[in-house]
């Protein structure tokens, strides 16, 4: 029989389509049959910004169950914050005593270490009040050397692999597969 | 002994059946009875006995002392499998023919039986042991024998048997299951045995073994009966409960859910009491129930499942399963206490209604009609999804949930329709209204319109045709641009049946034609001009939406297209023929090119629909406009033209605004049916006298084209008749237009465009003047002006392209392509293969073969691909930037297939990853197109590739993958990601 989950019945929220993005670019062409050509042939320069770094971990699953991140709200747009050179991703675990939530939190280093450009400098904590024991795990989490250590372990890169599989596939889910 | 025996057999065997007589047969199986205990006889004399026992001479008596000689001599575990097949066969046919008199033998038969198939491991064998076991089990009295059968077909089960490769026998997995399932649900004494069993694999087994085990649950219900699955009821639930609540996969969820529902079904078949339900769906409904007071938890999803698993059984549990879950979940959505899971209470209930709706459109099931279960929950389902509308987080759950009700037959009347269609305008159709509530209130109304239009019509359209503003919105403004191409984009959705369409057509053509005649705001010629492009494209989207409108009810095949040739094409036409007059025609908006195209898309597609009678009566009016100048019916409409206004596009100075309008005179032309005659004297000199315009300073690039797609369509049609052209005139053209270096280039590259459709009419036809034509185009690839245009275009007449089709009408003949690919590729490899002097003298060769490729589907190529392969990569370095991305899009797509072509691709692999990586470097100034296509080419290389060939340089791509992570574009960037994410996993 499977072992005691940390979580059995955690509460499901529906993965949006809604992104933080404002400027609707597709209104900025004069002719309707123009309004999806603009993006492509411009060569404007989009920076990196909430939504896309979002959209890279959202889809990442929970070791548990079946489900994403977002799906779970353990992370969200609006818990990240960028600047220049700064990425700062605060995510919430589902119970105060989740054993997790470091794997988690490795998980979302990692997929953000292989996605984002090299300049970028990450900073990982935990939502303030969300956890017992959050001071230990932002230090691990923020760590280099506890990082990389972690990392040489085969059984540790195995379970982040496996919940890193599904980070790609989930960009477009449907809203409500219920 | 034992060849003699063996010639009797192989005799009998080619014996025709009735040159055996009764005594015969008689001592015939007198002998081989006797031959069965020597165990160098036994297999002839089983051969023997195979015919035998099918003689129509074979008495009773005669079956009766074999099978004891069997039964007492013959050992099965000595024997090969081919002889113990002959066993089976043996007993097969005397089952069928004396069945009466083996079961007068009683249990000694089926005692030896059991015997003779024990242990039997070789599938051939037993496809025939199941069979038989099935025929006894039912036909037989076995009830004292029972355990025995019990172990003889029990021990099969769950079957793990994967057939060989190359097997030469046929017999699959599914076979062998499929005959044992129908051994083991043969008998209802089998029950009390057999549902532990099953219970016990369904508990450890793997996937496989679960879901044949509850796939054999399922079948065996309606055989073991109901008193015996009422006793293993609440094990059963146990083991299902499992299965859904934590499933191992989605099929074998299903599985679960189908056995629960058969499991109900049983238990109940044979109650009468529909009132008072007890026993395990109270139970059941009880525990989902409970779990449901949590909606918004992970157990609800497949508590939902359960109760929609219990609706689709029999009515009396449907209305019990309803009477259960609805009023909980209604108490708990109204409760103020729990706002915050009413998205969740809300999508219980809307997989409730789709279920009843799947229910419901099942043409062998229930008629859900006639019970219509949700009949006493009505008012308050209704008032409850009306109360989910009015709030954000709820709305999108609320409307699928009113989309599967109103998909239900006969769960709304009418009025209710229009009482949900009026809500819902309310709360999503706003300004405001979110993307997804937008879309899902769209998919809703779009339902209602197929079923009853007219409240989309009292209600929808006025509110969505009153945010229609008079004025077209100045270019900054794109909040209200981006809202009215939202409102447009509705109707386009909502308008496509007759009765709404037909209104759509008058509001939006009159807006048009109001568009058109508005008063300037502005003063000075700046402001003016400005202007004029934005109502321009604010008419440009109405005609576009109709155009869209038009082409999905041409695919779907309606029948009321045609009678807007005479409602809406002449009042276009009349349009844009008054404004052509008007003497500032660079500030009218009607004389845009832009909106000139749209009305031209309505045309063809009006076109598209009509029947030979009315296409020649309106081309005949069109050149009586066009070509002689007479305002006939064609020009009915709004605007008063006046008569002596002369009309004459196609005539040398023809004033701009009347050349424009040659757009509207070739479109028509290009659907035309073959059997409409064109109303000229002489269709050869009015081919002649349109190209010479096409190519004449006379008309612009835009025109020009238009006009060269006519005349093909033209040509296609009617080559019979310009025959002459082809032999003479053709090449007078050529020689005067295109090879002769003292004409403007531009009109030569419009000349070399003419040739194109002109060869591709031909092409189409397989017509044998085109490939002459074709060849021609090599002629002139060292011109140093067209040269490589002309290499372009050879590729270019390949392509397929909708005008010249069959759905326009076009003379097509089978496999056109190919023809012409067999007869041009050759040529083309030849030229660059060849090592002349001066190498860019190859260069117009490779890039006619790259555009030949391009513009072919892969089929075509695939054979030649490794040929092909080392020009496509010299492709490559050619500095156009559209051909250099087709290339690599060639080369991704034989990359994603499997077997041949990824040999070829690991030949390469590493000179494309090199070309590759040297193309998505971000300072390399490359289009993005071209850098997303080679990202996806870096991706899909890990897949296709083995993995040692490509080792070495698999950190430098990571590496380098990583620069290109801080691309400029997002998209870029996306698939930068997906390609680096696909090299970390290679593994070797």
């Amino acid at each position: 029989m499977a072992p005691a989950l940390i979580n059995a019945n955690p509460t499901i929220f529906a993965p949006t389509k809604q992104s933080l993005r404002r400027n609707d670019l597709n209104a900025r062409a004069l002719w309707i049959d123009q309004r999806d050509e603009s993006d492509e042939d411009s060569e404007a320069e989009e920076d990196i910004d909430q939504q896309e770094v979002f959209d890279l971990i959202r889809g990442i699953s929970d070791p548990e169950h079946p489900l994403s991140l977002e799906q779970l709200h353990v992370v969200s747009a609006e818990q990240i914050e960028l600047s220049r050179n700064r990425v700062l991703v605060e995510f919430t675990p589902t119970v105060p005593h989740c054993g997790m939530s470091t794997i988690i939190g490795l998980s979302i280093r990692v997929r953000l270490m292989r996605c984002l450009p090299e300049r970028f400098k990450l900073d990982m904590r935990v939502k303030k009040g969300s956890h017992q024991s959050e001071d230990a795990v932002n230090k691990q989490l923020n760590d280099k050397e506890r990082v990389a250590a972690a990392l040489e372990n085969p059984a540790l890169v195995d379970v982040v692999e496996q919940c890193l599989s599904t980070a790609s596939k989930r960009d477009d889910l449907n809203p409500l597969d219920l | 002994m034992s060849p003699g025996v063996e010639l009797l057999s192989s005799v009998l065997e080619k014996c025709p059946a009735n040159r055996v007589n009764i005594q015969a047969t008689r001592v015939l199986v007198n002998f081989y009875c006797g031959k069965l205990d020597d165990s160098d006889t036994v297999i002839p004399a089983l051969k023997g006995l195979v015919p035998l026992c099918k003689l129509p001479t074979f008495t009773s008596s005669d079956a009766i002392q074999t099978i004891e000689s069997i039964i007492r001599h013959v050992t099965m575990k000595v024997q090969v499998q081919s002889t113990r097949y002959m066993v089976f066969r043996i007993v097969d046919t005397l089952l069928s023919r004396y069945r009466e008199d083996l079961k007068k033998m009683g249990t000694s038969f089926l005692r030896g039986y059991i015997n003779l198939a024990e242990g039997e491991k070789d599938p051939r064998n037993l496809l025939l042991a199941f069979s038989i076991a099935r025929v006894l089990l039912i036909e037989f009295d076995v009830w004292t024998l029972i355990d025995d059968f019990f172990n003889i077909t029990f021990c099969y089960f769950p079957i793990t048997f994967k057939p060989p490769p190359n097997d030469p026998y046929g017999i699959t997995t599914d076979d062998l299951k499929d005959a044992l399932r129908k051994a083991l649900t043969a008998t209802p004494h089998f029950g009390r045995l057999a549902l532990p069993l099953f219970l016990e694999k369904i508990s450890i087994g793997s996937p496989t073994i679960k879901r044949d085990s509850l796939s054999a649950i399922s079948e065996s219900f309606p055989v073991y009966g109901p008193v015996i699955a009422r006793e293993f009821a609440t094990q059963l639930w146990n083991s299902l409960k499992l299965e859904i609540f934590q499933p191992t996969d989605d099929i074998t969820e299903n599985a679960a859910l189908f056995t629960t529902q058969a499991l109900i079904v049983c238990i109940y078949s044979d109650s009468t009491d529909n009132e008072n339900i007890q026993g395990l769906a109270r139970d059941i409904c009880e525990e989902c129930g409970n779990i449901l007071k949590e909606p918004e938890k992970s157990r609800a999803k497949p508590a939902i499942k359960v109760i929609a698993a219990l609706i689709r059984t029999s009515p009396p549990i449907t209305h019990f399963a309803l009477e259960q879950s609805l009023p909980l979940l209604f108490k708990l959505f109204l409760d103020p206490a729990e706002i915050s899971t009413r998205p969740a209470t809300l999508s219980a209930l809307s997989s409730i209604l789709e279920s009843l709706r799947e229910l419901a459109s099942k043409a062998d099931g229930r008629n859900v009609e006639e019970e219509q279960p949700l009949e006493p929950y009505k008012d308050q389902l209704l008032g409850v999804l009306t109360v989910g509308l009015k709030s954000s987080n709820t709305c999108v759950t609320a409307l699928q949930g009113l989309l599967q009700w109103i998909n239900i037959p006969g769960a709304l009347t009418s009025e209710e329709l229009g009482f949900v269609v009026h809500s819902v305008n309310e709360a999503a159709m706003t300004k405001d209204a979110e993307e997804d509530v937008r879309e899902a209130a769209l998919t809703l109304l779009k339902s209602v319109s197929l079923k009853e239009p007219h409240h989309i019509e009292e209600n929808t359209l006025p509110l969505l045709f009153a945010s229609l503003p008079d004025r077209g919105p100045e270019r900054q403004a794109t909040e209200e641009r981006a809202y009215i191409w939202k409102t447009l984009g509705a109707l386009e959705k909502l308008c496509a049946q007759p009765s709404l369409f037909e209104t759509l057509v008058v509001k939006l053509s009159s807006k048009v034609e109001l568009l058109c005649s508005i008063t300037p705001l502005q003063e000075a010629p700046d402001g003016r001009a400005e202007e004029r492009e934005c109502n321009a494209a604010y008419a440009h989207a109405m005609l576009m939406t109709l155009s869209n409108v038009f082409s999905q009810k041409l695919d779907e095949k309606h029948t009321d297209l045609p009678k807007y040739l005479n409602r809406l094409i002449p009042r276009l036409y009349n349009l844009f023929v008054y404004f052509a007059y008007n003497p500032e025609p660079q500030l009218c908006v009607a004389t845009h090119p832009h909106l000139i195209d749209a009305a031209s898309r309505i045309i063809v597609l009006t076109m598209r629909s009509l029947n030979v009678e009315d296409q020649t009566a309106f081309v005949k009016q069109l050149f009586g406009l066009y070509l002689e100048g007479q305002f006939g019916s064609i020009l009915e409409g709004h605007f008063k033209i006046a008569t002596n206004y002369p009309f004459a596009p196609f005539k040398d100075g023809a004033p701009e605004s009347q050349r424009s309008l040659s757009v509207l005179f070739s479109a028509p032309l290009l659907a035309l049916r073959t059997e409409v005659k064109l109303p000229v004297e002489s269709e050869l000199a009015f081919f002649r006298s349109m190209l010479l315009w096409s190519v004449s300073s006379q008309s612009s690039d835009a025109q020009s084209v238009s006009i060269q797609k006519a005349l093909a369509a033209v040509l296609n049609r009617h080559v019979e008749g310009l025959s002459q052209f082809l032999t003479s005139d053709a090449h007078a053209f050529w020689a005067e237009h295109i090879q002769s270096s003292s004409i403007d280039p531009s009109l030569r590259t419009r000349a070399l465009e003419g040739w194109l459709w002109i060869t591709k009419a031909l092409v189409v036809r397989s017509h044998p003047s085109a490939l002459q034509f074709a060849d021609l185009l090599f002629t002139v690839f060292d011109d140093p002006i067209i040269g490589w245009t002309a290499a372009r275009t050879l590729g270019q007449i390949a392509k397929a392209s909708d005008i010249l089709s069959k759905k326009y009408f076009a003379v097509v003949r089978i496999l056109h392509t190919q023809k012409y690919v067999q007869h041009v590729l050759p040529r083309a490899l030849e030229g660059c293969e060849w090592k002349g002097p001066d190498a860019t003298q190859q260069t117009p060769y490779l890039i006619a073969v790259a555009s030949l490729i391009k513009s072919v589907p892969r089929t075509l190529y695939s054979g030649q691909l490794t040929k092909l392969m080392p020009f496509l990569l010299r492709g490559l370095e050619l500095d156009d930037s559209d051909l250099r991305s087709s290339i690599i899009d060639v080369i991704n797509e034989a990359a994603s297939e499997e077997a041949p072509e990824s040999k070829l691709i690991s030949e390469y692999a590493s000179s494309l990853v090199s070309i590759m990586l040297k193309i998505v470097g971000p300072s390399n100034g490359q289009p993005v197109g071209v850098r997303l296509a080679a990202l996806r080419c870096l991706g899909v290389l890990p897949s296709c590739v083995r993995y040692d060939v490509l080792h070495p340089s698999k950190s430098n791509v990571i590496r380098q993958l990583g620069k290109v992570l801080d691309d400029p574009k997002r998209s870029v960037r996306k698939e930068a990601v997906t390609a680096r994410e696909n090299w970390y996993s290679y593994h070797g």
